[in-house]
């Protein structure tokens, strides 16, 4: 399916003033009006910040993050916040692909690799492993990060799993970044492009590009965000260990 | 339909025949060094192997679908023309198969369908290459033409692997697995091309008639393998074999294939006279064949995957692996023809058998360290390998002649085509059977360990080795069975395969 903001490529062929105007005839045309990049970010984070649940995947789409020698492909979490979280983890070791899940609960880290019954791990364990509960951290995760961007750009209006969102660009330190996850250690500046909900703010998606790979190589990670205060059930695992 | 004495290059049109035959038949294994890769890649983890098992089950359903049906109906249709569309599904099917996991939605369902189209047009090239050997080749060339194409359908299955594993690791950066796939394209439209061209200056001597597909034997041999690959689909293997289909769907598959084999039994009739298809000779062979499938298919999935899993080998090395077994195959069919024509069917069929089967016997007991272990100059691990191979080689003609000799000159190709499917058949049920009962095994062997080291790498790491282990055990296990199985094929063959060694002559005058 189209998107509606790739209509606005035959753009590059009209010249400034009518691409404006056709700008603004094509996003009025599909209910969604033009926000303020820095308000729709600014709204953005406000709404994130009063989550109750959400869901969250993030996908490496090009280049390696690796940690323990492990290559994340994605991850993702049913959180309740602000301090319970169920994350399925697929990750590559050499060529072949597996997945683990680590459960956060009252203050107790749990872990399940493959075929096997969960085991209980200390805080320095939990930590080595990427933590998705983190990018809703209210000082240094997405509620806080978001609307510090850099230059920010209105670039469309768009739909996000059916809902008219504004996409807009922004740009961001490797800081705040590394504030996100700490996996995502940049070497510079990161673009990234944001969806932010045309009505309920939410932010819905967030593709992050910039020199965060294994040993500063160019990488991209798409985060998506769902689910939002839908029911979450996380139960105690059974511990083996 | 027979063409017309004279024609221009045979050779050539058979030979662009047949190498569309071999490629598709190395697809059928082509996978087995692959598996880990093209299943990371739709987005299942290695955890979930059981539903890696369609990528080789779906594409085997498909060869045998088709396998019986397109003879016939290229004698109404001309052999060219669906000899193309055979080649145009399998490429098609190549398509699918390489862009899974490449667009949304294209996860497993769609490399499943990929690898069943790849089988449907692979299957179908079957009877069609054997018939148009027939079509361009009269008497003794005829049998040595049929026999070519036989040959070159097995070398492709057996060679496979290697094939696979080669080609993905030499085209590493032009999409691995994907490209041994896309290559499929090409080569297909070659062959198509070449015989469509060839087959233009051959003038038929008889007019098509009005045979179509048999439609009610393909929903009946379709639905009927379709059911046996679901009643031994391990649904849940870490709790039992089978799954909650096990019964019904068995059930119902053994009714399907049943009735399939009755509609056959008194279609071939005109063919194949009753009595024969009714003779021990012929039903001994075709069970010992079935039995042949799967043993082979034991040592055709089960070696490289072991090197992957548990010698720690990468994709070519695991394929290398099985070239120990692979060179053995040709050596030994050449060692069985003059072995039959010497000694009778029946002892070398089971002299063959007893090879495999004392192979699988020393494999069974393969330590980790298989691999280090040395007899004089040669690995261990080398010689049991080649030794299987070998007894897999030596059985081939044996059991075709068996069949053979039943037949007429002029339905070799028909009868050489049951061999196939018979072994086909056998191949599809013993890795349907043998998955749901490693999987199971391998949980039952694994159990429920405590692994508490102290880092998540470290843990992961010693997960590993105890699923290594565990592994290991579970492929002792397959290979001991595979064995009895060996060994049951080769007592069959003894007791109702004929003493007489094959004659050519004797069934060129039948």
């Amino acid at each position: 399916m189209i998107s509606r903001g790739e209509y606005l490529y035959p753009m590059r062929r009209l010249t400034p003033p009518a691409a404006g105007l056709a700008a603004v005839v094509l996003v009025a045309a599909c209910g969604l009006q033009p926000e303020d990049p820095a308000v729709a970010l600014r709204q953005g984070g406000q709404a994130t910040a009063a989550l109750k649940t959400v869901t969250a995947t993030v996908k490496v789409t090009k280049g390696t993050i690796t940690f323990q020698g492990f290559k994340l492909v994605a991850a993702t979490a049913a959180v309740r916040l602000p301090d319970a979280s169920d994350t399925n983890y697929t990750v590559r070791d050499k060529d072949i692909q597996i997945s683990f899940e680590v459960v956060i609960l009252d203050g107790h880290f749990f872990f399940r690799p493959p075929l096997l019954a969960f085991s209980e791990l200390t805080p320095a364990q939990a930590a080595q492993i990427p933590d998705l509960a983190l990018l809703f951290d209210p000082n240094h995760g997405l509620p806080a990060v978001i609307p510090a961007g850099r230059n920010p750009q209105y670039q469309a209006a768009d739909q996000v799993d059916g809902v008219d969102s504004h996409r807009v660009s922004a740009t961001y330190s490797a800081e705040q970044i590394k504030g996100l996850l700490p996996q995502l250690s940049a070497q510079g500046d990161v673009q990234a492009v944001i969806w932010v909900g045309g009505s309920d703010h939410y932010i819905r998606k967030a593709v992050l590009s910039g020199k965060f790979g294994d040993n500063g190589t160019d990488s991209t990670v798409e985060v998506d965000l769902s689910g939002f205060n839908s029911a979450v059930h996380i139960a105690s695992p059974t511990r083996t260990g | 339909m027979r063409l017309t004495a004279g024609v221009s290059r045979p050779v050539v049109l058979l030979g662009l025949a047949g190498a569309g035959l071999f490629v598709a038949a190395t697809d059928a294994y082509v996978v087995v060094t692959l598996l880990p890769a093209m299943i990371a890649d739709v987005g299942l983890t290695i955890d979930r192997l059981e539903q890696a098992t369609p990528l080789i089950s779906g594409f085997l359903a498909g060869y045998v679908v088709a396998m019986p049906l397109l003879g016939a109906y290229s004698d109404a249709r001309g052999r060219a023309p669906v000899y193309a569309a055979c080649m145009a599904i399998f490429a098609a099917g190549s398509l699918i198969t390489a862009t899974a996991g490449l667009l949304p939605g294209a996860g497993i369902v769609w490399l499943v369908t990929g690898r069943v189209l790849q089988g449907l047009g692979g299957g179908g090239l079957v009877p069609l290459t054997l018939a148009l050997a027939a079509d361009l080749y009269g008497g003794s060339g005829r049998t040595v033409a049929i026999g070519s194409v036989a040959g070159l359908q097995e070398a492709g299955s057996v060679f496979g692997p290697l094939y696979g594993a080669a080609l993905a690791t030499a085209a590493a950066s032009l999409g691995s697995w994907r490209f041994v796939f896309l290559a499929n394209v090409p080569l297909a439209a070659i062959c198509a091309a070449g015989v469509l061209l060839g087959h233009r200056r051959l003038a038929p001597i008889t007019a098509p008639h009005g045979t179509a597909i048999d439609w009610p034997s393909a929903v009946l041999l379709g639905a009927g393998l379709g059911l046996l690959v679901l009643a031994l689909y391990p649904d849940d293997p870490a709790n039992r074999a089978v799954g909650d289909l096990f019964v019904p769907a068995g059930a119902a598959s053994l009714v399907l294939l049943g009735a399939y084999g009755w509609r056959q039994v008194r279609q071939l009739e005109p063919f194949i006279p009753r009595q024969l298809l009714r003779s021990a000779a012929f039903i001994g062979s075709s069970l010992a064949n079935v039995l042949v499938g799967a043993a082979l298919m034991v040592a055709l999935v089960d070696v490289p995957i072991l090197g992957r899993l548990v010698f720690n080998l990468d994709e070519l090395d695991s394929g290398l692996l099985l070239t120990r077994l692979l060179v053995g195959v040709p050596v030994g069919a050449l060692i069985g023809g003059v072995l039959s024509a010497r000694i009778g069917l029946r002892v070398t069929a089971l002299l063959g058998l007893a090879c495999s089967a004392l192979a699988f016997w020393q494999m069974s007991g393969w330590p980790a360290g298989e691999l280090s272990l040395r007899l004089g100059p040669f690995r261990q691990a080398d010689l049991a390998l080649a030794a299987c191979g070998l007894g897999f080689g030596v059985v081939i003609s044996p059991l075709a002649a068996a069949v053979l000799n039943l037949a007429r000159t002029e339905t070799h190709g028909l009868a050489s085509s049951l061999v196939v499917l018979a072994r086909t058949l056998g191949m599809l049920a013993g890795l349907s059977a043998l998955t749901a009962f490693g999987l199971h095994r391998f949980h039952q062997i694994l159990g429920n360990p405590v692994v508490n080291d102290p880092t998540v790498r470290e843990r992961v790491d010693h997960l590993a080795r105890l699923v290594s282990a565990a592994f290991l055990q579970e492929y002792r296990e397959i290979f001991a069975i595979a064995a009895v199985i060996c060994l049951l094929a080769g007592l069959l063959a003894l007791a109702t395969l004929g003493p007489l060694p094959y004659r050519l002559a004797a069934t060129a005058n039948r």
